[in-house]
C-alpha cells in the first residue's frame, strides 16, 4: 500500500511537472487569461446595463423584480467560464495518454509495478492542480469586483459555484484522458474529446425533444443542466453524483482501456 | 532465474513466436540472437509482462510474467526497443521518477540513481535536459532505468543500438559487469556482440529457437570444419576438378567478388574436418599447373553459424555473399517493426 502511495504520488508529479515545462501549457494559459479577462468584462457591462435599465423602469414605474447584481455577475462569469473550459480542457487532456503510447513511455509504466488505475488516477490529479492553478489568477477579477458590494455576496454560493467549475472541469478531463489513451494522436485526442464534451454539454437541449423517460435520462446526463445548478448556489446531490460519476467512468474506462492494449498491440 | 516453455505468440493469424523453450541461470547473460523480425521484441515484451502470450508459460524469478505480474515487474529493469524517456525531464529528474514508480525506498533512491549514473556513464549529463542529449546518451539513460531499481532480472532489448563503437565497448562491459548479481538477457542482431557479452547464445528464427548453447560450443560443433580461401588464376571446372582430388575436402564454391583481375577466381574450400590442408592444396594446384595468388586460412564466426542456422538455402553459398563482419550490423533496425 505504501508502494502504491509513492507510485501515485510518482506520476502525479511528473505530469503536473511536465506542464510546468511545457511551452503549450504556458500558451494555453495566456489565451485563457485573455479570453477570461474579455469575457469578464462582457459579463460585467451585461450585469450593470441590466441593473441600470431595472433602475431606469422602477423611476418610470414599470413594476419590474430588482436583481442581484452581484450574485447575477458571478453567475454569469461562472457560465461563460464553463463553456470556455470546454474548449481548454481538451487541449489539455489530449497528451495524457497519447503522448505516452507516442514516446513509448507506456511501455515503461506497463512494466512497472503500479497499476493502471494508480497511473490514471495521478495524471488526473495532475492535469487537474494545473487547471486549478491557471484559474487562480482570475480569481482576482472577481476579488476586484466583489470586493466593495454591500450586502456582501455569501461566500458559500461563491464557493459552491468555483466547485462547480472545478468538477466541471474533473469529469471533462476524466473523460478527456480516456479518448487519450483510446489513440496515438494528440490532436485527434483533442478533437474526439471536444466532440463528446460538447454532446454532453447540450444533450439536455437534445432531451427536449424527446419527452419521456429517454428525454428524461438524456436531460439529467447534461453537463450544462447541473453546472447550472451549482453555480446558481443550488445544492442538488444528484449534481454532485452525476459528476463524480463522470470523473468515475473516465478514470474506469481509461484503466480497461491501456489493460486492452495489451491485447490488441500487434 | 527465467523459464520459458512452449512460448507462442500469435497476432491475428501471423505467429510471430512459436513453441519458444529457453532458460536463463541466474547471474547468467544469456544473448537472443536473431535476424531482424525473428520474433526477438515479442519475446521480451512477453518477460517483461507487455504483451500477454497466445499460449505457453514464462517464469521470471519464479512468477508466472502474466498471473503474477506485479511480482515479476517488482523484480526486472527493462529497455524496449526504443528508450521510454521523458524529452522534457532531466536525466536525474528521470531516473528518480523510474526509482519511484519501480518501488524504491526514498532513503535508497539518491544512492541508487548515483550508482546507476555512474555505471552508465552519465554522471557529467545527469542535469541535462533528455531532449537535448544525443542518441547514444539516450540509450544509455535507456539503460540505466533498467538497472536503477537493482533489479534481479535485467532485460535488454538491443541496448547498443545507436551507439558509436567507443559506447558499444562501454554499453558491452557494463553488461558484462551486471552478470554475476544480475540476470540478464539482451537481444541483439549484432554477432560480436554476442561472443562478446554472453555467456549462452539462443539463435532465433522465425519465431523459433534453433539452437541454445555457449558462443564457443555453438562454433565448434556446427563449424567443426574449417575453411580456406583461395585466389587462383584458371577455370572454375579446372580448379575443382583439381582440388576435389584432394582427401578432406568438403566443399568448393567460387566466391562472387568484383574486384579480381581478369581469370582469376576467389575460391571458398572447406574442410570435412579440423585436418590442416593448407599444403595439400597448394600442393594439388601447382602440380596441375594453376597459378595460386593467396590462401588464407578462414575462422568459424558465430556469424557463419547463425547464418548457416537462419537461412534456409544451402548454407554455406550465402555465407559467400556477405562480407564477414559488418553483414549483421547493416540490416540495421528499421523493419523490426515488423514483429511488434
Amino acid at each position: 500500500m505504501k508502494m502504491l502511495t509513492y507510485n501515485f504520488l510518482a506520476i502525479y508529479r511528473r505530469e503536473l511537472q511536465s506542464y510546468f515545462a511545457s511551452p503549450l501549457a504556458y500558451a494555453i494559459a495566456t489565451i485563457y487569461w485573455i479570453l477570461a479577462g474579455i469575457l469578464f468584462k462582457a459579463a460585467f457591462d451585461g450585469v450593470i446595463d441590466q441593473g441600470n435599465y431595472v433602475d431606469l423602469q422602477a423611476q418610470s414605474g414599470v413594476p419590474i423584480p430588482p436583481i442581484d447584481v452581484p450574485y447575477e455577475l458571478l453567475r454569469t462569469y461562472l457560465g461563460v467560464m464553463g463553456s470556455l473550459s470546454l474548449f481548454v480542457l481538451p487541449i489539455l487532456s489530449m497528451g495524457l495518454y497519447a503522448d505516452e503510447r507516442k514516446r513509448g513511455t507506456l511501455e515503461l509504466l506497463a512494466t512497472s509495478p503500479i497499476t493502471n488505475w494508480a497511473v490514471a488516477i495521478g495524471k488526473l490529479l495532475g492535469v487537474l492542480t494545473f487547471f486549478i492553478t491557471m484559474s487562480l489568477p482570475l480569481l482576482l477579477y472577481e476579488a476586484i469586483a466583489l470586493n466593495g458590494v454591500n450586502p456582501p455576496v455569501q461566500l458559500s454560493v461563491i464557493l459552491l459555484g468555483h466547485l462547480g467549475l472545478i468538477l466541471l472541469a474533473a469529469s471533462v478531463l476524466s473523460l478527456g484522458m480516456f479518448v487519450s489513451s483510446l489513440t496515438d494522436s494528440t490532436i485527434l485526442a483533442a478533437i474526439l474529446t471536444f466532440a463528446l464534451v460538447l454532446c454532453l454539454w447540450i444533450v439536455s437541449e437534445l432531451a427536449k425533444n424527446f419527452g419521456g423517460v429517454v428525454g428524461d435520462a438524456l436531460f439529467n446526463l447534461s453537463l450544462l443542466k447541473h453546472y447550472t445548478n451549482l453555480v446558481q448556489g443550488v445544492v442538488d446531490t444528484s449534481s454532485l453524483v452525476l459528476f463524480a460519476s463522470y470523473i468515475f467512468l473516465g478514470i474506469f474506462l481509461t484503466a480497461q482501456s491501456i489493460d486492452a492494449l495489451r491485447f490488441q498491440r500487434s | 532465474m527465467i523459464e520459458v516453455e512452449h512460448l507462442s505468440k500469435l497476432y491475428g493469424s501471423t505467429s510471430a513466436i512459436a513453441d519458444v523453450t529457453f532458460s536463463v541461470e541466474p547471474g547468467e547473460i544469456l544473448g537472443f540472437l536473431g535476424p531482424n523480425g525473428a520474433g526477438k521484441t515479442t519475446t521480451m515484451r512477453i518477460l517483461s509482462g507487455y504483451l500477454p502470450a497466445t499460449s505457453g508459460t514464462a517464469k521470471v524469478a519464479g512468477f508466472e510474467v502474466h498471473e503474477d505480474s506485479m511480482a515479476v515487474r517488482q523484480r526486472i529493469g527493462y529497455l524496449p526497443e526504443s528508450p521510454p524517456l521523458y524529452p522534457d525531464m532531466t536525466v536525474e529528474g528521470y531516473l528518480n521518477f523510474v526509482a519511484q514508480i519501480k518501488g524504491v525506498n526514498a532513503g535508497d533512491r539518491p544512492q541508487r540513481i548515483q550508482s546507476a549514473l555512474t555505471r552508465c556513464n552519465l554522471l557529467e549529463k545527469r542535469k541535462t535536459i533528455i531532449r537535448k542529449l544525443s542518441k547514444g546518451f539516450r540509450q544509455r539513460v535507456g539503460i540505466a532505468q533498467a538497472i536503477v531499481h537493482d533489479p534481479p532480472v535485467i532485460i535488454l532489448d538491443e541496448p547498443t543500438v545507436g551507439l558509436d563503437p567507443r559506447q558499444i565497448i562501454e554499453v558491452r562491459n557494463l553488461i558484462k559487469n551486471l552478470a554475476g548479481d544480475h540476470t540478464v538477457i539482451l537481444s541483439t542482431h549484432i554477432l560480436p556482440e554476442v561472443s562478446m557479452t554472453c555467456s549462452r547464445v539462443a539463435i532465433i528464427n522465425h519465431g523459433q529457437v534453433v539452437a541454445t548453447n555457449t558462443p564457443e560450443s555453438l562454433m565448434t560443433q556446427l563449424m567443426g570444419s574449417s575453411g580456406y580461401e583461395l585466389e587462383v588464376e584458371g577455370e572454375f571446372a579446372a580448379i575443382q576438378q583439381c582440388l576435389q582430388a584432394v582427401s578432406g575436402v568438403k566443399t568448393i564454391e567460387p566466391m562472387l567478388t568484383d574486384l579480381l583481375p581478369q581469370n582469376r577466381l576467389k575460391i571458398k574450400v572447406v574442410s570435412e574436418s579440423e585436418t590442416e590442408l593448407g599444403s595439400e592444396l597448394a600442393t594439388a594446384l601447382v602440380s596441375h599447373h594453376l597459378k595460386l595468388y593467396e590462401m588464407r586460412r578462414v575462422q568459424a564466426s558465430l556469424e557463419t553459424v547463425f547464418l548457416q542456422l537462419t537461412t534456409e538455402e544451402t548454407p554455406v553459398e550465402n555465407v559467400d555473399e556477405v562480407e564477414p563482419s559488418d553483414a549483421a550490423i547493416e540490416g540495421g533496425t528499421p523493419n523490426e517493426n515488423a514483429d511488434l
